[in-house]
C-alpha cells in the first residue's frame, strides 16, 4: 500500500497542474484471474473535459479494468479515487451514483421495452420528473427519438445514442465508451464524434477505448497504451504521432526486420496457379475480399478480433451466405456450397475455438481423428473397423508427437497443445487441398507451439496450400511467405515476406496504411 | 393484415381472443354450452391454476423456470388439509402457506440465482425432494374427511354466479399486475429477463431480483395448494403432479416469453382459464377428457417452437445487421 503515495507523484509529472484533483484516478490497480495476472499496476487519471483515448491488442486488459472501474469486477489491490475522495466500488450502482457510466461495445439496452423505458429504467425518481428531465436533455444535446419505439427496432448506432442519453440523464461525469464506432457507418461515426466534442465541452470526462488508431488522433486529447495488464504509454495526444503510438504496442525489445529469412519461398508466383482464389467475396461482417494461396504457400492473414476474420472464414466454409464474389479451388467455382461438399472438395478449416467448434471432448482420440472420414470407405461400408481407425490416429499421433496416454484417452483430457494437434491431426485426415487454420496456436505452450509450427511447415513441403489467420504478430512473421490484414472487414494491405514486420503489421491490423504495401502479382 | 399484426403483437389480447374462440367453437357443436353459469364455470375453475402461473410467471419473466409448484402446491395442500382436520382457522393455513412457499422460493432462488444451477435442473431436485415430504408428512395416505366450512367457503358466490375464490383470485391478479407495471421494482423482473449484462450495466439487484421471483413463485404456488385443498375436500399424496407444465403452459399462451422478458401477468391468467378449460370443452364437444394433457403438451411445444423461431430470426437479422454495419465503417 505504501508505494501508492510515490506512484501519484510519478504519473503527474507530465501535466504542470500535478496537484489539482482528478475527476477519477486509479492508483496501483491490479487484478488476476487465477494465475493470470491481467492487470499490474495500473495508473490512470482523467480530467473533466478529457477524452483519453484508450488503446491495446486483444487481451490487454483493456475492459477488465473498465469493468473494475464500472464496480462489476472487484480489484486484487489499489485504490480508485472519484473527485478526489477514496471511492469503494464494489457494485455496479455505486459506481453510478458516483457519477460512472459505460456504454459498453454491444449495446445493453432491453430489446423488448421502450426506449423510454431503456432509458429511465432503475432511476428511483417520480415519473413525471424523470420525462423532464429526458426532454431536457435531449433538447440540449439536440437529438431527437421517438420514446416509444422498442429498443430492438434501433440501429446499432441508434442504440448507442439511447446508451449516452441514459448515462446523461444519469448526470454521469465520467463517461466510458468501450469501442464505439466499430458498429458505426462512416457518417455515424462522424455525427458521433461531434456528440463527442459537445460531451467534452460540457466538462464531461470521458475514456474511450478503440483499435483504430486514426480515431486517437481526431477525437481524444490524451491517450493511454495498454499492453499485457500495464501502461505503456501515456500523455496528451499532441506529444505523439502514428509511428510511437505503433512503438508503444509492440512488446519490448520486439525486432524491427524479420530475423527469419533462412526460409525463403521457391514459389513461381509467376506460372503456378493459385490452388484457392477468393473473387471480390462479400458476406456478413467482410467486403470485397480479394486473395489467393498457391500451394505449398502459408498465407497469414493478420488483424485485431472483430475485424471480419473469422466471419469470412467460416462463411467460406459454408456456414453463413456469401453475397457477392466467387469462390474458385484449383480454378474450379465453389461459391455457395454447403459446409459438407466444401469438405468433399478439399478445403478443411480448424476453427479459432476448438472447444466449442473443434473437438469432440468426451470420444476418444480415435474417434476425433477418424470423425471427418466417416464417408471415407476405407474405414469400412457400414461397420466401422476399429484396426483402420487406430492406423490413421496412430499416424498422426506418432508423425505430430501428441502425448497420450493411449488412443482411448478422452479428447478433454488432453493439454490445450494436444487437443490443438489432435483438431490440425483431423482435418488432414481428409487430405485437404488447403487447410485454413484460425488462431492456432492460442493459449497453448511454448513447447506445444513449437510442435504445431513444424506440422504446419512440413504441410507447406507437402505442397499442401495453408492459410493462417492469427491475431499473434510474431506467429505470422514466423510462419507467413505472404500476409494480408484485414481492417474492418476489409484487406487493406498485403505483405511479401520481407515486409512482414510487427511494425507494417500492427499499422494496418489498426488501420493505418503503410508504404511497405506490396501487391500479388 | 396489418391490424392482425398489431393485434398479434399485444399477445395477451391474442390470447383473450384465442379463449373467446375457443368457447365460440364449443358452442357450435354443442350449442348447449351457450349458458352464462357454464361461462362462469369456466373461471371459477381456474382458481388453482391462476395462482400457479401468475407465481411461476414471475419466474419465466426473468428467463428462468420452476418446475417445482406443483409438487410445492401438492405439499402447501396435505398441510391445509391436516389443518383443517383439526379445525384450524382458515388464516393459519395461509400463514403456514406463505411460510412454505417463502423457503421453497428461498431454496430454489439460492441455488439458481447463486449457486448458478441451471433452473430447470435444481427445481427438477427440489421437486423430489418437496414430494417426498408430502408423502412424509401425510403418512403415504390421501389426507381426507376435512369437509366442512373450510370446503364450503369456496363454493360461496358473491354476485352473477362468481365464486368468492375467484374473486380473491382477481383482485390479487390486478394488484400484482399493476405492481408489476407501475412501480420501479417491478420492472426488474422483466429487466433482468430481457438483458441481464444491461441490468447488471444500470445496477439493477440481479441476484436478488431472481430470487424474490422464486420466493413469490413460491408463495403462488402454496397459496394455491390451500385453495386445491379448500375445492376438492381430500389431497392425494400426487396432488399437483403435472400442474406444473399446466402452469407453464398458461404461461406461455398468454405471452410470456420463455426465455424472459416478455410478457404480463393478465396473460397468465387469461391462459390459466384457458388450460383448465380445455377438459371442460372437450367433454361438451363430445370428446374423451382423457385428450387434456395431451392437447396441453401439444399447445406449449407450439406456441414454444412459434416464439423460438421468431427469436432466432430477429436474433440473427441483428446480428447481421451489426456485422454489415462493422464491415461498411470501411468505406472510408
Amino acid at each position: 500500500m505504501a508505494n501508492n503515495v510515490s506512484e501519484v507523484a510519478n504519473t503527474t509529472t507530465s501535466t504542470a497542474s500535478g496537484e489539482s484533483i482528478k475527476l477519477l484516478s486509479v492508483r496501483g490497480i491490479t487484478k488476476s484471474f487465477g494465475t493470470n495476472a491481467v492487470l499490474k499496476q495500473i495508473d490512470l487519471d482523467l480530467d473533466g473535459g478529457e477524452v483519453l483515448a484508450l488503446i491495446g491488442g486483444n487481451g490487454a486488459g483493456k475492459s477488465t479494468l473498465m469493468k473494475i472501474i464500472m464496480g462489476i469486477y472487484q480489484p486484487d489491490d489499489g485504490k480508485i479515487y472519484v473527485n478526489g475522495c477514496l471511492t469503494h466500488l464494489n457494485k455496479a450502482s455505486v459506481a453510478l451514483s458516483a457519477g460512472i457510466y459505460m456504454v459498453p461495445q454491444e449495446p445493453m439496452l432491453f430489446p423488448n421495452m421502450t426506449i423510454e423505458e431503456n432509458i429511465t429504467m432503475g432511476f428511483q425518481e417520480h415519473k413525471q420528473q424523470l420525462r423532464m428531465r429526458l426532454k431536457s436533455v435531449m433538447q440540449e444535446i439536440g437529438w431527437k427519438f421517438d420514446l416509444n419505439r422498442k429498443a430492438s427496432t434501433l440501429s446499432i448506432a441508434e442504440q448507442t445514442l439511447v446508451e449516452i442519453i441514459r448515462g446523461l440523464l444519469r448526470n454521469a461525469k465520467i463517461l466510458i465508451l468501450d469501442e464505439p464506432t466499430s458498429a458505426l457507418t462512416f457518417d455515424e461515426v462522424e455525427s458521433f464524434f461531434r456528440i463527442v466534442k459537445e460531451l467534452r465541452q460540457k466538462g464531461i470526462g470521458i475514456i474511450y477505448i478503440t483499435h483504430r488508431l486514426s480515431e486517437v488522433f481526431d477525437i481524444a486529447t490524451h491517450v493511454s497504451i495498454m499492453r499485457d495488464g500495464i501502461i505503456t504509454l501515456h500523455g496528451p495526444v499532441s506529444d505523439f504521432n502514428h509511428e510511437m503510438l505503433v512503438q508503444g504496442l509492440l512488446p519490448p525489445g520486439s525486432v524491427q526486420k524479420n530475423k527469419l529469412f533462412e526460409q525463403t519461398t521457391s514459389i513461381d508466383y509467376e506460372n503456378t496457379q493459385p490452388v484457392f482464389e477468393l473473387q471480390n467475396v462479400s458476406g456478413h461482417g467482410f467486403n470485397n475480399i480479394s486473395l489467393k494461396v498457391f500451394p505449398g504457400e502459408i498465407l497469414g492473414v493478420a488483424g485485431v478480433v472483430g475485424a471480419g476474420r473469422t466471419e469470412l472464414v467460416s462463411t467460406i466454409f459454408g456456414r453463413d451466405k456469401i453475397l457477392h464474389g466467387r469462390v474458385l479451388l484449383n480454378g474450379k467455382d465453389i461459391t455457395g456450397y454447403s459446409t459438407k461438399k466444401v469438405l468433399q472438395a478439399g478445403i478443411n478449416y480448424v476453427p479459432e475455438d476448438r472447444h466449442n467448434h473443434g473437438l469432440f471432448k468426451i470420444s476418444s482420440i480415435t474417434a476425433n481423428t477418424t470423425s471427418a472420414l466417416l464417408e471415407d470407405r476405407r474405414l469400412g461400408k457400414l461397420f466401422l473397423k476399429p484396426k483402420v481407425e487406430q492406423a490413421i490416429t496412430q499416424e498422426f499421433v506418432d508423425g505430430f508427437r501428441i502425448k497420450i496416454a493411449g488412443q482411448d484417452q478422452l479428447a478433454g483430457s488432453l493439454s490445450g497443445g494436444n487437443q490443438q494437434k489432435v483438431v490440425i491431426g483431423r482435418s488432414l485426415s481428409t487430405k485437404p487441398k488447403i487447410v485454413i487454420l484460425d488462431e492456432p496456436t492460442r493459449g497453448i505452450d511454448a513447447a506445444a507451439r513449437r510442435d504445431v509450427y513444424g506440422i504446419i511447415r512440413g504441410l507447406r513441403e507437402q505442397g499442401v496450400a495453408i492459410l493462417i489467420i492469427s491475431s499473434d504478430m510474431e506467429e505470422i512473421i514466423e510462419l507467413a511467405d505472404r500476409a494480408v490484414t484485414v481492417s474492418q472487414g476489409s484487406i487493406n494491405a498485403e505483405f511479401w515476406k520481407k515486409d512482414i514486420t510487427q511494425d507494417n503489421l500492427t499499422a494496418s491490423s489498426f488501420g493505418l496504411h503503410v508504404k511497405g504495401e506490396a501487391h500479388a502479382q | 393484415m396489418k391490424l392482425i399484426k398489431r393485434f398479434l403483437k399485444i399477445r395477451w389480447l391474442s390470447s383473450l381472443a384465442f379463449l373467446a374462440v375457443m368457447f365460440i367453437i364449443t358452442g357450435l357443436v354443442n350449442p348447449g354450452f351457450f349458458t352464462y353459469s357454464n361461462i362462469i364455470e369456466c373461471f371459477n375453475s381456474s382458481v388453482v391454476f391462476t395462482l400457479l402461473a401468475v407465481g411461476v410467471a414471475f419466474v419465466i419473466m426473468t428467463g428462468e423456470i420452476d418446475v417445482s409448484i406443483g409438487s410445492t402446491m401438492g405439499l402447501a395442500a396435505a398441510i391445509a388439509g391436516m389443518l383443517a382436520q383439526r379445525g384450524q382457522s382458515w388464516g393459519l393455513m395461509i400463514v403456514y402457506s406463505i411460510v412454505i412457499g417463502l423457503l421453497i422460493g428461498l431454496v430454489n432462488g439460492y441455488g439458481v440465482a447463486v449457486l448458478g444451477v441451471p433452473s430447470l435442473i435444481f427445481t427438477l431436485g427440489t421437486t423430489g425432494i418437496i414430494r417426498g415430504l408430502v408423502y412424509v408428512f401425510s403418512g403415504g395416505k390421501t389426507t381426507e374427511n376435512f369437509a366442512g366450512t373450510f370446503t364450503n367457503f369456496g363454493s360461496q358466490t358473491l354476485f352473477g354466479q362468481i365464486t368468492i375464490y375467484y374473486t380473491i383470485v382477481l383482485v390479487i391478479v390486478i394488484v400484482t399486475h399493476l405492481l408489476l407495471t407501475q412501480t420501479r421494482s417491478g420492472k426488474y423482473f422483466i429487466a433482468v429477463g430481457d438483458n441481464v449484462g444491461g441490468a447488471t450495466l444500470i445496477g439493477i439487484p440481479v441476484t436478488a431480483t431472481k430470487i424474490v421471483a422464486y420466493v413469490l413463485c413460491g408463495i403462488f404456488a402454496a397459496i394455491s395448494g390451500v385453495a386445491f385443498a379448500s375445492k376438492y375436500g381430500q389431497v392425494n399424496i400426487v396432488a399437483g403432479a403435472g400442474y406444473e407444465m399446466s402452469a407453464i403452459a398458461a404461461c406461455v399462451l398468454g405471452g410470456i416469453s420463455l426465455s424472459g422478458g416478455q410478457g404480463n401477468l393478465a396473460g397468465a391468467a387469461i391462459g390459466a382459464v384457458i388450460m383448465s378449460t380445455i377438459s371442460r370443452l372437450l367433454v361438451f364437444i363430445g370428446l374423451s377428457s382423457d385428450f387434456d394433457n395431451t392437447i396441453k403438451g401439444v399447445m406449449l411445444i407450439s406456441i414454444v417452437v412459434i416464439d423460438a423461431l421468431m427469436q432466432r430470426r430477429s436474433a440473427e437479422t441483428a446480428r447481421r445487421e451489426r456485422l454489415v454495419a462493422r464491415a461498411s465503417g470501411s468505406a472510408r
